[in-house]
């Protein structure tokens, strides 16, 4: 059995949404009471996540956009920019300790003191852009986790693999020109879906130009079409990148039963990309992986994709 | 929405004694395949494509001994008017984007000179600047969300679409109507600043609208 840290701060729940919406409290309370109940928690290495230093952050945010955020939810503001991405007083507190997470996780990797990581952490991030926020995310997790992974670990490739529904326009953005962070995202069409980015000619500009993919899915798509993605376009673009280390954007909002998309994975779509990512890091990253949780909105699918997820990194 | 709002101000010209080959470095370097060919004073005589200039050289090559530096003397010695189009489809300054698109699509061109009221040469429209119009009205690229909903064709019920969906607090980014291939029906497409979809759909759907599942295009 591998040792996997796994990261999780109760604080995580005090960013509550002032009206009703996807993105709650809740889906950490079901992850964490399932996983409890299954015995899997008690399996895993656990690790508080801290709250970062400004260099981590300020490593992907501008210093403008974290004012900004950090005054909004002083004054009480609501939402920012728009009614997807809501505030409360606690938000930039617990948004820091979300990338906080993130970085927990990397750092265990990266230090051995863990073979793999999942971070069960919100809000999530990876629609977040250097200087904006939206799609319920506020700061780029895995981007932070990246750049932290380089900066303190001496890290020189990674690999952010975004299994989220939604195309990860922020994290795309951030290393758009970036040739040592590919970011491989496999979402819904954005013709049909948020957030209308993610299309396959989009692969990155200047010198980052390749280090970008993207698999845009038709709705209705499946294990199938996903299993093909990953064998036939991930993996020959990871054995030409090799990274090492390997993050993972683990939103489980493709499951056929959430309710914000179209797409028709099952837990044995996600047991299967689980299983095709640790081969890839057993291979080029001395077996690596950080997963950070994004989406994944119907609680009953995400947290029995989640315990496929955690039972394929345990190794069991 | 008026074709000067849409067209290229800057436009590279030819006169109508400049030689093929003058013509020819002109377009090159621009992402242009067709120039108007305009007198001294800017009136428009005529419009060259590099497809005509090909065309004009093809004869020539044909020509036993043709060689490179043949092709350059040929280019260099033969004016502009002589291979030019004179019949122009123009557009004018008070023709609108949809004249222009209609223009584009029936004389099967690829560029309009837009003219002014003295028929002189006051810019260029293409199909690029169209499709460009296009891009902006569907609202390709911006953050959001797409709906598309079957409703009946009657007086109304977009009105009662976009108010269900402003009462959810979003933005609507784009707003496209058409004929559906039930008749009787119309398609509705919405884009809307939202990842939040799926309450929105849901009480479309309560409303007894019937939203589209595009899944359902794709199967054979």
């Amino acid at each position: 059995m591998k040792r996997v840290a796994w990261i999780y701060h109760p604080d995580y729940l005090l960013h509550t949404p002032p009206f009703e919406h996807p993105e709650s409290p809740e889906r950490l309370v079901a992850i964490t009471d399932h996983l409890g109940k299954t015995g899997l928690i008690d399996r895993m290495v656990p690790v508080t996540p801290e709250y970062p230093e400004d260099a981590d952050i300020l490593s992907v945010h501008d210093r403008e956009y974290l004012n900004k955020l950090e005054n909004a939810c002083r004054r009480g503001d609501l939402t920012l920019d728009s009614e997807d991405t809501y505030l409360n007083r606690h938000s930039f507190n617990i948004a820091l300790l979300s990338a906080g997470g993130a970085i927990a996780g990397a750092k265990a990797v990266a230090e051995g003191t863990a073979d793999r990581a999942f971070c069960a952490i919100r809000p999530p991030g990876h629609h977040a852009g250097r200087d904006v926020g939206m799609g319920f995310c506020l700061l780029n997790n895995a981007a932070i986790a990246a750049r932290y992974l380089q900066a303190r670990h001496g890290v020189g490739k990674v690999l952010i693999v975004d299994w989220d529904v939604h195309h990860g326009n922020g994290t795309q953005n951030i290393f758009l020109e970036d040739p040592t962070v590919f970011y491989f995202s496999i979402h819904e069409h954005p013709t049909f879906l948020y957030p209308g980015t993610g299309r396959r000619w989009e692969i990155g500009k200047g010198k980052g130009e390749g280090a970008t993919l993207n698999a845009p899915m038709a709705p209705g798509a499946g294990d199938a079409e996903y299993r093909t993605i990953f064998e036939q376009t991930l993996e020959p673009s990871v054995e030409r990148f090799r990274p090492e280390i390997i993050l993972v954007s683990a939103g489980f909002d493709a499951h056929r039963d959430d309710p914000l998309a179209d797409l028709q994975v099952t837990e044995e779509g996600f047991r299967f990309m689980t299983r095709h990512v640790i081969a890839l890091a057993d291979r080029f990253c001395g077996g690596k992986v950080v997963s950070i949780l994004e989406g994944g909105y119907e609680t009953s699918s995400l947290t029995s994709c989640i315990e496929v997820h955690v039972r394929e990194l345990l190794g069991e | 929405m008026f074709v000067a709002r849409r067209m290229k101000k800057k436009v590279v010209t030819v006169n109508p004694s400049s030689s093929l080959f003058e013509a020819q470095a002109r377009m090159r370097g621009q992402t242009v395949r067709q120039i108007p060919v305009v007198s001294e004073d800017g009136t428009l005589q005529g419009i060259v494509s590099d497809r005509d200039i090909r065309a004009a050289v093809l004869p020539a090559g044909l020509v036993p001994g043709f060689t490179a530096e043949a092709a350059e003397k040929f280019l260099k010695s033969t004016p502009v008017e002589q291979v030019m189009t004179r019949k122009v489809v123009t557009a004018t300054l008070t023709d609108t984007l949809e004249d222009a698109i209609v223009l584009l699509h029936d004389f099967r061109v690829n560029a309009l000179p837009v003219v002014d009221a003295a028929g002189k040469v006051a810019g260029i429209i293409t199909r690029t600047d169209v499709l460009e119009a296009f891009i902006d009205a569907l609202g390709v690229g911006e953050v959001s969300s797409r709906l598309e909903v079957v409703v009946p064709d009657r007086p109304g019920t977009l009105a009662q679409l976009a108010a269900i969906i402003g009462s959810f607090r979003v933005n609507i980014t784009s707003v496209l109507s058409t004929r559906h291939v039930e008749p009787g029906m119309r398609a509705n497409f919405f884009r809307v600043a939202t990842l939040n979809i799926g309450p929105i759909r849901k009480a479309i759907e309560e409303e007894g609208f019937e939203i589209l599942d595009p899944s359902k295009f794709l199967l054979p």
